[in-house]
């Protein structure tokens, strides 16, 4: 009926790259579960997923109060030995009784809230996307954030970041389109320099789909995002020319080979991104950054070779 | 890196100063965020001008953070959301500007094994994404203190650097009182010790700060009468004297700033403007903030004769 999440993506306070193997390690953890991993077209490595109980108010935009009961999913993800996601979901579906069952029978359901009362979908997803600070309802963002800084804090990682940077957040929905057959389309707004949210229209077959569509959203937002914060810090600040190459050495080393849009996704979900590489045009910036970072590199290399030699 | 200010007594210009200290590092391109540690008064807000902050915020500051009702505690971008035209729009080349308020109605409360993990968790998210972190903490012998002592002392948070600002007063009563809280029973050292820091590591972590000096030799003071002038010589004389015998003096010193008026008056960050255009504060104050803002991060300043 409804599907909410949050995916928060930061920089692994590591000061090389991971390799599969330590990432393996590093995302194992659950005792018995399968970290799922794999190589190509770029490394990724995904925790087990982990359930977490909830019994809360639900965000709404107008402001009526439902409650909501039952389980959110989450699970670490790694890109690149370099990028860290945690990631948060849940779908909700209104319950068959008004009151608050057994624990057993929402365990039977994992990844499900049920909402107790009368619920508007559209108005949920309002108020779960919009800006207006919600105390005290459902917070996926903490979660997905919890999770980040249980891996963040782990005795593998050295924490010296070849450099500093914040975290960002996509808050997604996907409410059920009308038609079964419809394509799936998204509204992805920037509401403020770490939050984004992206509003799917979609037929709800494949949840994972979407998921994993999120995800690799949010990786690419947060790698366009740094990119640019890292240019504009370098390329602004004081300093002569070799000190603000020098500043953009991080980008080069950690993130210009991460950009593979879409690499993994469902079929059923690439409308999505068609449409935001049509506008936006997330490629079209990054690529732009790109040339621009290469064509510093390569005039400051001229300088350097026509200096007269000392 | 995280920095913690600590002062002995109110009003000894700490949170005026470290604010200033950091408002220039900022400035000097670095990524920073201010923590109000003051429990029982936080203050920040009136510092960094953010109108609705002034006391505190209600909209889940520091204290209900620590306490495990929020998630995240309240963050203000100062350079966007201070109600202070002259500090409103990012400098080019300045680095961001973070201030974490307390909540309204906060007071000090004694520290538990939960406190100190969501303490030390903090500190980590922010370490991920700030140069500086500065956390004011309240006057004297507080629970904040230690409660900050025991989450530095975390394993996660070992490779964390952290260092130390004690800042005084350039009187007798504020030497001693600023050498009884380093070094005195259940002192910073001590309170350290107990919690799982080496002694002389952090000794080695931590330096004196003098502020609202006044400096006998300074042109200022031409209209004195010379009794005067001589008297306050003396005087300096002797806390040279008294700092350097209780461990305060110049090789556990960072810095100093001067007295300046209008930080008499009232606790506010100087921006240039208060000095080049409307003159009402003196350039030397601000330098000496810029010096600090340079030291804090410069080993050099830091190593052990």
């Amino acid at each position: 009926m409804l599907t909410l999440g949050e995916v928060h993506t930061g920089l692994l306070q590591n000061s090389g790259s991971l390799s599969l193997e330590h990432t393996t390690q590093l995302l194992d953890l659950q005792v018995g579960q399968r970290v799922r991993r794999s190589e190509r077209p770029i490394a990724y490595v995904v925790s087990p997923d982990q359930l977490t109980g909830v019994d809360c108010r639900l965000p709404t935009g107008s402001g009526r109060g439902s409650r909501g009961v039952g389980t959110v999913v989450s699970h670490a993800a790694m890109t690149g030995g370099h990028v860290l996601q945690g990631s948060t979901y849940t779908q909700l579906d209104r319950a068959v009784s008004n009151r608050r069952l057994v624990w057993s029978h929402y365990l039977s359901r994992p990844g499900w809230v049920e909402t107790i009362g009368k619920v508007d979908v559209r108005d949920v997803s309002r108020g779960f996307l919009g800006p207006t600070y919600q105390p005290q309802t459902l917070n996926l963002g903490a979660i997905s954030a919890r999770l980040m800084d249980a891996v963040q804090s782990s005795a593998r990682l050295d924490r010296q970041p070849p450099f500093r940077t914040k975290r960002t957040r996509l808050r997604w929905s996907v409410v059920p389109s009308d038609e079964e057959s419809a394509e799936a389309r998204g509204t992805f707004r920037v509401e403020s320099d770490t939050l984004r949210t992206l509003e799917l229209t979609a037929p709800q077959r494949d949840v994972p789909a979407l998921v994993e569509l999120c995800e690799d959203l949010a990786l690419h937002d947060w790698l366009l995002t740094t990119l640019l914060a890292l240019m504009e810090a370098s390329l602004t600040g004081p300093g002569t020319r070799a000190q603000k190459i020098d500043r953009l050495r991080p980008a080069i080393d950690c993130l210009l080979h991460l950009w593979m849009p879409a690499a993994r996704l469902d079929e059923s979900v690439l409308p999505v991104w068609r449409d935001l590489e049509h506008r936006p045009g997330f490629s079209r910036q990054w690529q732009t950054s790109v040339t621009r970072i290469r064509d510093q590199v390569t005039l400051s290399t001229i300088a350097l070779l026509e200096a007269p030699s000392r | 890196m995280l920095i913690f200010a600590a002062s002995d007594k109110g009003g000894t210009g700490r949170s005026v100063t470290s604010s200033n200290m950091l408002y220039r590092s900022a400035l000097q391109g670095t990524d920073v965020c201010y923590l109000d540690f003051d429990f029982g008064s936080p203050t920040a807000g009136a510092i960094f001008n953010i109108d609705s902050v002034v006391h505190g915020t209600r909209r889940g500051g520091l204290h209900e953070y620590l306490d495990g009702a929020l998630a995240e505690p309240q963050r203000i971008e100062v350079w966007t959301e201070s109600d202070r035209p002259s500090l409103r729009n990012r400098p080019p080349g300045a680095g961001r500007l973070v201030l974490l308020p307390g909540s309204i109605g906060g007071g000090e409360f004694p520290t538990s094994r939960e406190l100190v993990e969501r303490c030390a968790r903090l500190f980590l998210r922010l370490e991920e994404e700030f140069d500086l972190s500065l956390i004011d903490l309240s006057a004297g012998r507080s629970y904040a203190t230690q409660m900050v002592l025991a989450a530095t002392a975390m394993p996660e948070l070992r490779s964390v650097r952290s260092r130390w600002l004690v800042f005084h007063r350039w009187t007798r009563q504020h030497v001693l009182a600023a050498s009884g809280l380093v070094y005195g029973t259940r002192g910073i050292l001590d309170a350290g010790a107990r919690a799982g820091h080496d002694r002389d590591d952090m000794m080695n972590r931590l330096r004196f700060v003098r502020t609202a000096v006044v400096d006998p030799d300074s042109p200022e003071l031409e209209g004195l009468q010379p009794a005067q002038l001589a008297w306050l010589r003396e005087c300096n004389q002797d806390l040279l004297e008294l700092a350097s015998n209780n461990r305060v003096g110049r090789t556990m010193l960072l810095g100093s700033v001067p007295l300046d008026p209008v930080l008499q008056w009232r606790e506010q960050l100087i921006s240039d403007n208060d000095v080049y255009a409307r003159r009402i504060a003196n350039l030397e104050t601000v330098e000496a903030f810029s010096a600090l803002a340079k030291l804090i991060v410069d080993d050099a300043a830091w190593e052990m004769l």
